[in-house]
């Protein structure tokens, strides 16, 4: 029996490893959520007591809200039902109302930022990158400098520093109230790009991806092809962006994770109502269905953000496909 | 150029300015959290609670004297032996969707929330009521538990819509909780995207109503409400951060509303736990807390000696607070068997040791906490601290009992029945307190007919209770309500606060 060609091997191996992937993919769904529900479950008091002091009362609600199940029980009922699309209903933020109905419009204004914030990481630290590769750069330093300072602080910094400086202008007559005043109250461009900004550079994105492409840029300045291509007059760009793909694709995909833990607190201070802030709330009423919910959504958002990663770096770099 | 040019350009690229709207009758209020139900049966919260006095209306409500008065009711008859009530409604009454408010109403609220199928946290405002019947469209018939003093007092609960439910078995989910509808002023218009809500003058309502829009804005962070409101974003705040006192009576553009609430904050024993069972180890501890240092700080108010507000005709003026004395607290536990050693008590080796339990979200509980354990501390009593959030603090002190010491405090509406809280029986004795002689007065403070009786009674629970010192009684606090000057004619209800905001005016 002759073993199969090359090109059929390597896309046996391709789709195996894509399968190794996708089973990544579920179980990080199925842990995440058992996380979720463990913690939940072991943190003082249930929505339950939230509602009721009276124990008779409270009894009734607690087999009326499914809260009398064992962890595992109550976890594998959720996902039997998540893996269908129901992620059940709300206990105590929105009473009744379904998981996904709530979730949906926070999940969008939370993605708008989270994109947003990849996408600034990405034109800014490639940028600047470009700029700073190979030299000393106070730009540089600074950056790192902002990128310590703490997600929440950061936001907080801005809000009430924009804030105060509008407010005294105002007071002496210099400017007319902006339509962005005040923050965060107020619904606004600015509130949006402050969020996708401090996103951005508090969760150090922009700095990550300032030193990759640096590594990335002098190592590409010095390889062959760009020399011959600097020998032939070429534009050297394409091929140097061309070959800054993967490694930005790698970076994209890991910060995910880190975005979507910085959502809590961006959202939180600037009162953005996406599934950060829902989150915070869904565990301070132990909303259970809504944070397994939540919880449920993100990971797989992330998960797909990386699998997607995957996909491209392979498509883009064709020594990954010979590799796998 | 000028050296402010750079700086000008800079505030025109960020600010795309606009003349600031006028508000013209809409009012901005500050929540720290949106009421995640609309539905009077289900309350648990005070932002709902003020939410409900905007939609619905109970059969009586409080006038401004804090008296009660008709609302959804034009006269009634109370029995000679006090045994039920006769109610005669209004006939100019309708629900928002134009349906006119009738006796059935009524009778199906009472049964809502008597039935144990509804779960109704607020089943305990109808529990003195044996039965309802609607006598004609018009004519309701109730007979009580057992004789009522002053029933209407009892009757403000929020009457709902019969033809809005299939039964009397009401759920938390039904869709009612988003879509209220009621006879009150305001209907609930929409929910934003923000969480805030907005609410519409309603129409029909039978008298006016100054201020055509309310929004309910959620601000999360208490410390930022005050500036909203200094920014203009905001109308009103319904409860001022003592600090943040000074900044806005200084400003010309607020106006403050000082209101006087039935509620008062104490430090509260376990009882059932070793050395907290023995009174004079409790008395001992109240005589090592410096009461007024402890208020100073977080504002100004009264020191109170036991379980009512000063102006409550239940308060015992004859009883002094406990008061800061090192000596009577030293001979207090020695006669109990504490030794001082160094800076401890001791007592068969064991030191005189405390977790002193506060909610995260009261507001100055922190600093409160923190000088009652350098004072504990000072006195010879270990103090560890902790704090919990709201639903960690009712599963371990509600539901568990599970603590040493508490701070906290009691809000009360009119009715100040404090069964629950100093009964053997009462719900909300978490700290077990047991004195038979309390238990028999507070029996018979809500069953007697005669108010002497009952405020004979009362007194005497506030005397017994000071000295058994099943909690240091501290303080009510002073309460401000801070509105823009924008608004005019506001009064301010002490509980409800909107009781009144159908005659509240925009400039």
């Amino acid at each position: 029996m002759s073993a199969p060609p090359p090109d059929r091997r390597r896309q046996l191996a391709l789709l195996s490893a894509l399968g190794r992937r996708f089973g990544a993919f579920v179980l990080t769904l199925l842990g995440a959520a058992l996380l979720a529900q463990v913690l939940l479950w072991s943190a003082p008091g249930d929505a339950a007591d939230l509602l009721a002091g009276d124990p008779e009362l409270r009894a009734a609600l607690v087999v009326e809200m499914g809260l009398d199940r064992p962890p595992h029980v109550a976890w594998w009922a959720f996902v039997t039902h998540a893996l269908g699309g129901d992620l059940g209903r709300s206990l105590t933020y929105r009473p009744g109302m379904a998981v996904l109905e709530l979730v949906q419009p926070a999940a969008l204004r939370s993605l708008v930022l989270v994109v947003g914030a990849l996408v600034v990481s990405l034109l800014v630290g490639t940028a600047l990158a470009y700029v700073t590769a190979g030299r000393r750069s106070l730009g540089r330093r600074l950056l790192q400098a902002v990128s310590i300072a703490p997600v929440f602080l950061m936001a907080w910094v801005l809000v009430v520093g924009l804030n105060e400086w509008a407010f005294e202008l105002m007071l002496q007559d210099r400017i007319v109230r902006p339509s962005w005043f005040a923050l965060p109250d107020q619904e606004s461009l600015l509130k949006w790009a402050l969020a996708i900004g401090v996103l951005a550079v508090g969760s150090s994105a922009v700095t990550e991806v300032h030193s990759a492409c640096e590594d990335e840029l002098k190592a590409i300045r010095r390889s062959g092809y760009v020399d011959a291509a600097r020998a032939r007059g070429a534009r050297l760009w394409p091929h140097v962006l061309w070959n800054l793909v993967p490694p930005l694709t790698t970076i994209a995909s890991s910060r995910a994770a880190f975005f979507v833990g910085g959502l809590v607190v961006v959202e939180k201070v600037l009162h953005l109502n996406g599934v950060g802030a829902m989150l915070w709330q869904a565990c301070r009423l132990r909303d259970v269905p809504l944070a397994l919910g939540i919880t449920f959504v993100a990971a797989a958002v992330v998960c797909g953000a990386r699998l997607l990663a995957d996909v491209l770096r392979v498509t883009v770099d064709p020594r990954l496909r010979t590799q796998t | 150029m000028s050296t402010h040019a750079g700086p000008r350009l800079l505030i025109l690229a960020l600010a795309v300015s606009f003349a600031l709207p006028a508000t013209g009758g809409s009012l901005r209020y500050a929540e720290d959290q949106a009421p995640g139900i609309v539905n009077p049966v289900f309350t648990t919260t005070m932002s709902e609670a003020r939410v409900n006095e905007l939609i619905f209306d109970g059969l009586y409500t409080d006038n401004q004297e804090l008296a009660s008065e008709p609302a959804l009711v034009s006269s009634t008859t109370v029995d000679d032996d006090r045994s039920g009530m006769t109610l005669n409604l209004r006939s100019d009454v309708y629900w928002h969707d134009g349906t006119p408010f009738t006796a059935d109403d009524v009778v199906f609220t009472v049964d809502a929330m008597k039935n144990e199928e509804s779960l109704s946290t607020e089943a305990g405002r109808v529990s003195w009521i044996d039965a309802a019947e609607a006598l004609d469209s018009a004519t309701v018939r109730l007979t009580f538990v057992q004789p009522e003093l002053r029933p209407e007092d009892k009757l403000y609960f929020k009457i709902l819509p019969k033809h809005k439910f299939e039964g009397t078995a009401l759920k938390r989910s039904d869709p009612f909780r988003s879509r209220p509808l009621g006879t009150g002023p305001y209907k609930l218009d929409r929910y934003n995207d923000d969480n805030s809500i907005t609410f519409t003058a309603y129409e029909d309502f039978r008298s006016s109503t100054g201020i055509s829009e309310l929004v309910m804005r959620e601000v999360s962070d208490k410390n930022y409400q005050a500036k909203l409101l200094l920014y203009e974003s905001l109308e009103a705040l319904v409860r001022v951060l003592p600090r943040d006192l000074a900044v806005l009576q200084n400003n010309r553009k607020v106006e403050l509303y000082p209101y006087q609430t039935n509620s008062w904050w104490y430090v509260g024993f376990n009882q059932v736990r070793a050395p907290f069972d023995d009174p004079a180890v409790r008395q001992a501890i109240s005589s090592l807390v410096d009461i007024d240092a402890l208020l100073a700080p977080i504002g100004t108010g009264e020191v109170l000696s036991g379980p009512f507000v000063k102006s409550s005709p239940y308060y015992n003026h004859k009883v002094e607070p406990w008061t800061y004395d090192d000596m009577q607290a030293s001979s207090l536990l020695e006669t109990a068997g504490w030794v001082r050693e160094a800076d401890t008590w001791t007592k068969d080796g064991e030191v005189l040791t405390l977790v002193l339990t506060a909610h995260q979200s009261v507001e100055s509980s922190q600093e409160v906490v923190i000088n009652l354990q350098s004072q504990l501390e000072a006195g010879g009593v270990k103090v560890d601290v902790e704090f919990l959030d709201e639903a960690a603090w009712k599963a371990r002190i509600w539901r568990e009992r599970n603590f040493d010491v508490i701070l906290s405090q009691w809000s009360f509406d009119r009715n100040e029945d404090v069964y629950e809280q100093l009964h053997s029986n009462g719900s909300r004795n978490f700290g077990s307190y047991a004195n038979e002689s309390v238990d028999e007065l507070l029996d018979r403070a809500r069953t007697t007919t005669d108010p002497y009786e009952k405020k004979a009674a009362l007194r005497k629970v506030h005397e017994l209770a000071h000295d058994d010192a099943p909690m240091v009684f501290l303080w009510t606090l002073d309460s401000y309500a801070a509105l823009s000057t924008k608004v005019s004619n506001v009064v301010i209800h002490p509980f409800y606060f909107f009781t009144y905001v159908r005659e509240w005016r925009m400039k």
